[in-house]
């Protein structure tokens, strides 16, 4: 603090600097109520997002809760507390090379693929300077980008749905996948890259057809995620039914809490505020 | 002038009512006004919006030390409406920056004798750069020396253990605290129909290098190793080859670029309540940001000041669950960002000679960002 010149002394004010890795550790000592004690840093969770709130305190259990009222997704640890059997696989680590007046740098892009072989999966793509870095953060891409995948049937409904419902299509770059229902036992025809994805939603039977530069494998794996997000947007006749509206989790929640107690808010009255300390 | 200073929560205060004094920060509870002459006008302390009582959210003791001058006595409260609809509106959202213009060197009779002390430690101040504790002990001394009754010994000792238990180390903290608080009580403020949020404490910290983000950001663990990677990238051979990759800028479904880089902050320190960089840049969430507007006294271009983060509103949830009359739930700000008069002027009134220092209140602005 040996700089004088105009800045806030907002640090100064009480120089609680003491604390340093050690604070962190304290805790934060009793309250009434009773809450968790201690914990190392890498296990709690703060949540930022109203959604990350709710969640951390199990109002909503269900990933599907935020699904049907499209909720964005900002914290990656909502989805670790609403989907436990997610698995995550490295697809490639590509370098990607800038010209710069020194020379070339260098920068690894990862494209991780997340999913629980159930209806879920998510992509995430990161550049970084190092390929754990990238990872890692792809990792956290993908688990934000989570979506739902339909599965319906291609013949008779006998059993669970093993096939997409219809047949979709999904478009990236100049890449487009098509997708179009296969009966059961035919398992998932497709390119090396895209099945992977496949099999991470949880779709058994398929058959796939793509056009264009499929050999920018970047382009056709999202494709293909383009094209599994789309299998819930499209419109069949079972959803021709009214929709009946629900609350969404913001207001239903808002409106449990702020219900009046019986302690009554006191009314407004005109006395003077005391401010002598 | 461009570090931040980050605010971790502290130590919960035993009542929410309890008072401390404006030396102190701390988030919730009701605000310690100091001495005033005229006391605090009823109409700042009420909603623009929907006329009711707004509530104490966060005091913040922010001394400067200018080129000029250095003003000590200078603290912001932050405060806000805890009604259902005003939690959007940013109209229902006030900053109050309430400083000491002179620095009175021989005030007599001030009832709140503890202040005194202060003024000489500030002149001791400004001669070396002091740290804090050097500065706490002088105050002690002059407690000593001076004779005082016993209502203000009561409060000058409160005061003392305030500072000196926050600039201690956080293994003397609890014990100075149990010391202090046998023969003092806190004392309550009167106040019962101003909204109370629940009370804790604020220590700083210093924004540390980047080596705790990439800790920080592994969290939740991988089921990958190096090897697998290399044995993958083995694997492909028969004519798959990823080309034409390019750079690519970080995105998700719900997340941007920009919402993804405040994260990456709050990673960092993931308990941080609000962050302080006087006259530094703020970091917004999200990159359209509505315009600033000029200060009203002097006119000149507001600077950023301090922005509030989103985990003070986790603990302040946490907290309430249980006792309270009002519920914060209406409030689902992303940051609330707080920008001041880079002159820290005052409002005219304070030109006479008196011998009662003179304090003035000035409203700030605030930049309330909504988590859509």
């Amino acid at each position: 603090m040996a700089e004088r010149g105009d800045r806030g002394g907002f640090g100064r004010g009480f120089g609680g600097r003491g604390g340093g890795e050690g604070g962190r550790g304290r805790g934060r000592g009793e309250r009434r109520g009773g809450r968790r004690g201690n914990k190392s840093e890498e296990e709690k969770w703060v949540p930022v997002t109203k959604l990350g709130r709710l969640v951390k305190s199990n109002n909503i259990t269900s990933i599907e809760q935020i699904y049907l009222h499209s909720l964005p997704v900002k914290e990656h640890q909502i989805i670790d507390t609403l989907l436990k059997g997610l698995k995550d696989e490295v697809m490639k680590i590509t370098p990607v090379q800038k010209q710069t007046r020194a020379g070339q740098r260098t920068r690894f892009k990862a494209f991780v693929v997340v999913g629980d072989g159930d209806g879920h999966v998510g992509l995430g793509v990161k550049c970084a300077k190092e390929v754990a870095t990238a990872i890692r953060g792809a990792i956290i891409l993908a688990k934000l980008s989570v979506i739902p995948v339909r599965r319906g049937y291609w013949g008779n409904k006998i059993g669970l749905p093993h096939t997409v419902p219809c047949k979709v299509t999904g478009k990236c770059g100049s890449v487009t996948v098509r997708m179009v229902p296969a009966p059961r036992g035919a398992g998932i025809v497709a390119a090396r890259v895209p099945k992977k994805v496949l099999q991470f939603a949880g779709i058994e039977d398929v058959f796939t057809s793509s056009r264009g530069s499929t050999k920018t494998l970047g382009n056709f794996v999202k494709a293909t995620f383009d094209c599994l997000m789309k299998t819930y947007g499209f419109l069949t006749p079972d959803f021709w039914t009214e929709t009946r509206f629900s609350n969404s989790p913001y207001q239903q929640y808002t409106d449990l809490l702020s219900k009046p107690t019986t302690k009554a808010l006191l009314p407004p009255t005109e006395e003077p505020l005391q401010a002598e300390a | 002038m461009g570090e931040v200073i980050l605010a971790m929560p502290g130590q919960w205060a035993h009542d929410y009512r309890e008072k401390a004094d404006h030396y102190t920060s701390k988030i919730g509870g009701l605000p310690d006004w100091p001495d005033l002459d005229i006391p605090v006008s009823g109409k700042l302390l009420l909603c623009d919006f929907c006329g009711g009582k707004l509530c104490l959210v966060a005091q913040i003791y922010a001394p400067l030390s200018m080129a000029e001058r250095s003003i000590d006595e200078r603290v912001i409260y932050v405060l806000g409406c805890m009604k259902k609809d005003c939690g959007s509106n940013p109209q229902s959202w006030r900053v109050l920056r309430l400083q000491r213009c002179k620095q009175d060197i021989e005030s007599k009779d001030e009832p709140l004798k503890a202040e005194q002390p202060e003024e000489e430690s500030t002149s001791v101040a400004e001669d070396k750069p002091t740290s804090q504790s050097s500065s706490v002990k002088v105050c002690d001394d002059e407690d000593s020396d001076s004779d005082i009754d016993l209502d203000d010994l009561a409060q000058a000792l409160e005061q003392a253990a305030t500072l000196a238990s926050n600039s201690k180390k956080q293994d003397g903290t609890k014990h100075t605290r149990k010391i202090v608080e046998g023969p003092v009580a806190k004392k309550l403020i009167d106040d019962l129909t101003t909204p109370v949020l629940p009370c804790f404490y604020i220590y700083s910290q210093r924004n540390s290098s980047e080596g705790r983000m990439d800790k920080a950001n592994f969290v939740g663990g991988s089921s990958i190793s190096l090897k697998e990677i290399e044995k993958s990238s083995g694997n492909e051979s028969e004519g798959e080859s990823w080309e034409g990759e390019a750079y690519e800028y970080d995105k998700a479904l719900g997340a941007d670029r920009t919402y993804l880089k405040f994260k990456k902050q709050l990673d960092a320190y993931p308990e941080q309540c609000f962050r302080y960089s006087y006259g530094g840049n703020a970091l917004f969430p999200v990159a359209n940001v509505p315009k600033l507007g000029a200060c009203k006294i002097c006119g000149s271009a507001r600077r950023f000041e301090l922005q509030l983060m989103p985990p003070l509103l986790y603990f302040l949830q946490e907290a309430s669950d249980d006792s309270s009359n009002f519920s914060i739930d209406g409030w689902t700000w992303l940051t609330i960002i707080i920008f001041t008069c880079p002159k820290n002027c005052c409002s005219g009134t304070c030109d006479e000679k008196s011998s009662n220092s003179c304090r003035c209140i000035v409203e700030e602005e605030a930049i309330v960002i909504q988590d859509d």
